[in-house]
């Protein structure tokens, strides 16, 4: 997005060997397997690691926090009282922001919403909303919403992969090649949600004005309909909100030793994927970026 | 010039609606829904009004509010211009050949009966007479129905608006294409029942919860009745009135989603399918 040079990103990573490192390395990020070194080398950090390795980490580096550093972190279902608590231990006020993203953010087109800690000033909110807004939309929310919007917009394009899916399944099913039809398929959902975002109309008015009485859509819809297909949308936020606080209350209770977490799951990382102290904490491919059309902003 | 003929054919088309003699040629509970309303909304004095029926089982309702009754349909062809059909379907036929020798270039036939088509009625009637058909429900005896009608080849523009002036008393009234009117049906003149068995349910909803019967239905029949009067005078979309009720986290969109659950839209979807369909294969027969 260009709001950032590359030089002034920093990573870390125990791991070297990941195809994301490389990546990163390539567009002219600093790369490092110091923890420390990022923090040092950084002002605003994000931490991208996967959520029960956030009190490792936090311990790690917690000694280089200095009261300039503003903490952010992505990891869902961690609360900020607990990153201030396990910071307040080496930093009397540190700067705790959370985050929920999503995926898109690789094509700009995110969905991020982030609530402010004890300690964070108006200004360090707004300067992680100018970057996280830089790749998609990003607004500023009460930290008890987090959860559901993990279960919607967090969730959300995982929803939309499988009824992508499907709908070319129905393309093709009619006669159309499967690459078309998922081409088709993704243009109509990114057609449709770019017209509401642009519209001030409901979208219960947008979709009246596609079905033409007697036609093709509606008889459509009402397979929808009996399908209940907007409960199953509704059931599914729902389900992805809860489990969220679910994993959220198992984490708080702390009640597996955290030699053993700490041995199992670094062995399980070294495995998968690596923990980057970047905001793209995904397996897809960075490369996404360099493609000619960018629609954003 | 233009602006005096105009006001002129507007007196006209009001006197004509005073002097006007309506008649009804079957007497039953939609017959004497519409009679009703137009008598509530004074559009027409009972006296210029005649209803005729073979017994007098239905005849008395109609005297006691000072309409004229016989047990000839003759007569109201005789007496009467506005003439509405609002016999059975089946027995139709029948009072069409009756009436036949009586209907003239004067009158105005608007039928009542379902399934019944524009092309069987100036069948059986005199070419050229002007006919129109009506599909009208219940409600239109509290003066709140919902009303379309279709014109034959005979009735013209100006047929249609005194139809439509006369019935505006008894709630909306559009014109249609014939088309429409099994939709309309399916809709609204069934649709009346379906309204019924919901009100019935919340009802229930709230004996369950509690809430003395007589009292659940009142203030059901209320919250129907309120909804339906924000549809209608706000104009906006029911999705958006719908956005409106729903709090965050709230009471009512924990309750949507149960009815989410259950399909319900796809369901009244079907009801109306189902009715319209019915509606078509019965006009078949």
């Amino acid at each position: 997005a260009g709001v950032l040079a590359a030089h002034k990103i920093t990573a870390s990573s125990p791991d070297t060997d990941l195809p994301t490192v490389s990546g990163l390395r390539k567009m002219g990020v600093n790369f490092t397997v110091s923890n420390k070194d990022t923090v040092k080398s950084s002002d605003v950090l994000f931490l991208a690691v996967k959520p029960p390795i956030i009190p490792f980490i936090l311990d790690e580096v917690g000694p280089d926090i200095e009261p300039r550093h503003i903490v952010v972190s992505c990891a869902a279902g961690v609360t900020i009282s607990s990153i201030e608590k396990k910071l307040s231990t080496f930093c009397p006020t540190p700067k705790v922001i959370r985050c929920m993203t999503n995926t898109p953010v690789i094509v700009r087109e995110g969905a991020t919403v982030y609530a402010t800690g004890t300690h964070a000033d108006v200004e360090d909110g707004k300067l992680v909303e100018q970057l996280m807004a830089s790749v998609g939309f990003c607004t500023e929310v009460e930290e008890d919403l987090i959860d559901a919007v993990t279960g919607l917009s967090g969730s959300g394009p995982a929803y939309a992969f499988t009824a992508l899916d499907a709908l070319a399944d129905g393309g093709v099913k009619m006669g159309l090649p499967r690459r078309l039809a998922v081409r088709l398929g993704a243009q109509a959902l990114l057609g449709a949600a770019k017209m509401l975002l642009e519209s001030e109309q409901h979208p219960g008015q947008l979709k009246d004005n596609v079905c033409s009485p007697g036609g093709a859509t509606i008889h459509a819809l009402h397979f929808l309909e009996s399908g209940g297909f907007r409960s199953l949308l509704i059931n599914a936020v729902e389900a992805s909100c809860i489990r969220t606080r679910e994993l959220q209350h198992l984490a708080d209770q702390e009640q597996i030793s955290p030699a053993a977490i700490k041995k199992t799951l670094l062995d399980k990382v070294k495995l998968e994927s690596p923990s980057l102290s970047v905001s793209s904490a995904s397996r897809v491919s960075l490369f996404a970026n360099k493609s000619p059309s960018s629609k954003k902003n | 010039r233009g602006r005096n003929l105009w006001r002129t054919g507007r007196v006209r088309a009001a006197m004509e609606a005073v002097e006007l003699r309506v008649g009804f040629v079957g007497a039953g509970r939609m017959a004497g829904g519409l009679a009703r309303g137009l008598l509530r909304a004074g559009k027409v004095p009972a006296s210029s009004i005649l209803a005729s029926a073979p017994s007098d089982k239905n005849l008395d309702a109609w005297r006691e509010s000072g309409c004229r009754t016989t047990h000839c349909n003759l007569e109201v062809l005789q007496d009467c211009t506005l003439v509405f059909l609002a016999t059975k379907p089946h027995v139709l036929p029948g009072v069409l050949q009756e009436i036949r020798p009586a209907v003239g270039p004067h009158h105005i036939v608007v039928s009542l009966a379902a399934g019944v088509s524009l092309q069987m009625l100036q069948r059986l009637l005199p070419a050229g007479t002007k006919v129109l058909r009506l599909m009208p429900n219940l409600p239109c005896v509290v003066q709140a129905g919902a009303m379309v009608f279709a014109r034959g080849s005979g009735a013209g523009d100006r047929e249609a608006t005194l139809l439509k002036n006369i019935l505006s008393s008894c709630g909306l009234c559009e014109e249609v294409p014939e088309s429409y009117i099994d939709i309309h049906t399916g809709l609204s003149g069934s649709g009346v029942a379906y309204v019924y068995l919901f009100a019935e349910a919340l009802a229930d909803g709230a004996v369950k919860m509690g809430m003395p019967g007589g009292l659940a239905r009142r203030i059901a029949a209320q919250t129907l009745l309120g909804a339906a009067k924000m549809m209608v005078e706000t104009g906006e979309h029911p999705a958006k009135l719908r956005e409106d009720v729903c709090t965050p986290g709230g009471t009512t969109i924990h309750a949507l989603h149960q009815l989410e659950k259950g399909a319900l839209r796809a369901t009244v979807m079907n009801a109306v399918e189902a009715a319209t369909n019915r509606a078509r294969d019965m006009a078949e027969d």
